[in-house]
């Protein structure tokens, strides 16, 4: 590569370029993640998420309460939506921002943030 | 002092011709009484009981209740001086803004004027139902003293405050007809029957105006009233009663002409238990359970919807309150421990609590009192009441709660259970508050309402109607300061009538 041909390229174009190059990798993995590899991923999600929670066996009482109350729940798309909610907030926070956002869950007429109610959701689902 | 005069003691063929007859004896007619004192109105005011409950005269309000469970007829009232007061609770609040107010989502609503023609009427409405100064949402002021109000976090719920009528240093509150027995009898323009049933109120032929009242006791006394004006204030369900009764002429009844009278009849829903609140701190100023001094007034907080989340969120008027502490179930303990961990607050002292709550409802012309061929002792036809609450009336104010709900959690203060959630869930937990509203509805239409603005039956001259039949819409306040405001306001159209 020559200092004439380098000059040629602007900084901006190739910076651009090598993004699109690079989302299209990580398309084409997401494109071709096997169902068990997404499973298993979501499990380790999932696992880190039930983490959050003081106490599995509450959370699995309350959890049942809110999935009689939720059509097609999908442990999947439950524990994507949360961890991308969540991600480094501290819990407490979250459910907080769930209340003033409005975002309520129900256990058995027990209004609940619906962050929390989810997250017994997958307790009481998966573990 | 004037005695009170006893009808069963009037010649039969007697002719009274008062400028003003009042019939009634309940907190409209008496106030009314009150307010005209002293003026040179000559007025006759017609009771149909005595100084004290008797048995038959009370029976006359006997009649039959079909559709959603109600209170007996003739348990819901009482016929003697003082009519409804002397079995009410004192709980006393006034109207607000938004409850005059035309919302296009609440079929029926609005009045013909708003709040503020009401206001200059509510400190001596306040004063005859003896509820200390008018404080009410001020009360707020003295919660340094008395403790701090709930933590809610922003929104559609607030604390709000009821006040109480007592009469002087009696616990009970005032009931207008013992309370008011000697100041009436001291009112020179003013002649008290008791006894007198008005059994028909007979219009001139071209039904434009009263001509006469057609009177009778149980005792088998008929007797006749001319009056000039006519003041109908015999309460929620005998308005209607007499005016439809009263066919003669208007074959409908009177101001019947849309078949409107007897319609919308309204109470306030109180069902209990409506939803468990848990304080996760445990901490709840007294004044949520139990009345309390405040500047010299008994007050009382209520949980109620803002003016702004009633039109907002198109929910309807509703005080809650707190009732006893209840204990948890499982899930209750469940949900209260993992909620309160989760929100990173103590919760070793929580404490959870029943909610009662007084409802608005809807207008629904089809709750409504019709006449039936059975008749009472007088002659009169006695009543049907067709009762109905609508699954939207509780699913508005389940709506509220669920509000409450979010804010405590918003607040990390504490949390709410919506205990019911069924209809037959919410029948079965349901008391009414014996408020009977809306049967002679007002409205400045005669397609809308029976009564104008100033409470005048649309299309008959001299013929008003006072009390909360004449409401349009609820509110979930309770009605007894209200309707007397209403009866001060239309004392003084009376009186610039006789100038």
């Amino acid at each position: 590569m020559t200092a004439t041909w380098r000059g040629r390229i602007a900084r901006r174009p190739f910076l651009l370029g090598a993004f699109a190059v690079l989302a299209a990798i990580a398309g084409t993995g997401v494109l071709l993640e096997t169902p068990t590899a997404r499973r298993n991923r979501a499990v380790f999600f999932h696992g880190n998420l039930l983490g959050l929670l003081d106490d599995r066996d509450d959370a699995r009482l309350i959890g049942a309460s809110v999935l009689k109350g939720l059509k097609g729940f999908d442990v999947h798309e439950t524990t994507r939506l949360l961890g991308g909610r969540i991600g480094k907030r501290a819990l407490g926070d979250v459910l907080v921002g769930d209340a003033v956002a409005g975002r309520l869950g129900d256990a058995g007429g027990w209004v609940l943030p619906e962050t929390l109610a989810l997250l017994c959701a997958l307790a009481a689902k998966t573990g | 002092l004037n005695a009170f005069l006893d009808a069963r003691a009037i010649p039969a063929d007697t002719t009274f011709k008062p400028d003003l007859a009042i019939i009634g004896g309940g907190p409209a007619a008496i106030s009314l009484a009150l307010a005209l004192a002293d003026t040179p109105i000559d007025m006759l005011l017609l009771e149909s009981g005595g100084l004290k409950y008797e048995y038959p005269t009370q029976q006359l309000y006997a009649g039959t209740e079909t559709g959603v469970k109600y209170v007996a007829l003739d348990a819901t009232r009482l016929r003697f001086l003082g009519g409804c007061s002397s079995h009410w609770g004192g709980w006393t609040r006034p109207l607000d803004g938004v409850d005059f107010e035309e919302r296009a989502w609440l079929p029926y609503s609005g009045w013909p004027f708003s709040r503020a023609e009401l206001e200059p009427y509510f400190a001596r409405a306040q004063a005859l139902v003896e509820a200390g100064p008018f404080i009410y949402d001020d009360a707020k002021t003295w919660t340094d003293v008395m403790g701090a109000p709930l933590k809610l976090g922003p929104g559609g719920v607030y604390t709000s405050w009821f006040q109480f009528s007592k009469t002087r240093d009696s616990d009970l509150p005032t009931q207008f007809g013992a309370r008011y027995e000697q100041d009436l009898k001291r009112i020179p323009n003013l002649k008290l029957m008791l006894h007198a049933n008005v059994t028909g109120i007979r219009l001139a032929n071209n039904a434009g105006h009263v001509d006469h009242l057609d009177v009778a006791t149980l005792s088998g006394k008929t007797f006749t009233v001319k009056p000039k004006y006519t003041v109908l204030a015999t309460g929620g369900i005998e308005n209607a009663r007499l005016l439809l009764a009263s066919n003669d002429v208007m074959k409908p009844g009177i101001g019947n002409a849309h078949d409107l009278v007897g319609r919308f009849f309204a109470d306030h829903p109180i069902p209990r238990d409506t939803a468990t609140m848990v304080l996760f701190d445990g901490n709840l100023a007294s004044y949520y359970q139990n009345q309390q001094t405040a500047a010299g007034a008994q007050v009382r907080a209520t949980l109620s919807p803002s003016q702004d989340f009633i039109r907002a969120r198109q929910v309807l008027g509703s005080l809650t309150t707190v009732e006893e502490e209840v204990q948890l179930d499982d899930l209750g303990q469940a949900a209260v421990s993992a909620t309160a961990a989760a929100l990173d607050v103590d919760a070793d002292n929580v404490k959870a609590y029943s909610l009662g709550c007084g409802m608005e409802m809807m207008p629904d012309p089809d709750r409504r009192l019709m006449l039936t061929d059975k008749r009472d002792a007088l002659g009169m036809p006695r009543l049907e009441l067709h009762m109905t609450i609508s699954d939207l009336d509780f699913a508005r104010y389940r709506d509220t709660m669920k509000e409450l709900g979010r804010q405590l959690l918003a607040a990390r203060t504490g949390m709410v259970r919506l205990n019911r959630k069924t209809r037959e869930e919410w029948l079965s937990v349901m008391d009414w508050g014996n408020h009977h509203l809306g049967t002679t509805r007002m409205h400045k239409d005669p397609r809308g309402g029976v009564v104008d603005a100033n409470s005048q039956v649309h299309g008959v001259a001299n013929l008003y109607v006072a009390g909360s039949s004449v409401f349009p819409t609820y509110s979930a306040s309770n009605p007894t300061m209200n309707l007397v405001a209403l009866t001060l306001r239309l004392a003084d159209h009376l009186r610039g009538l006789f100038k």
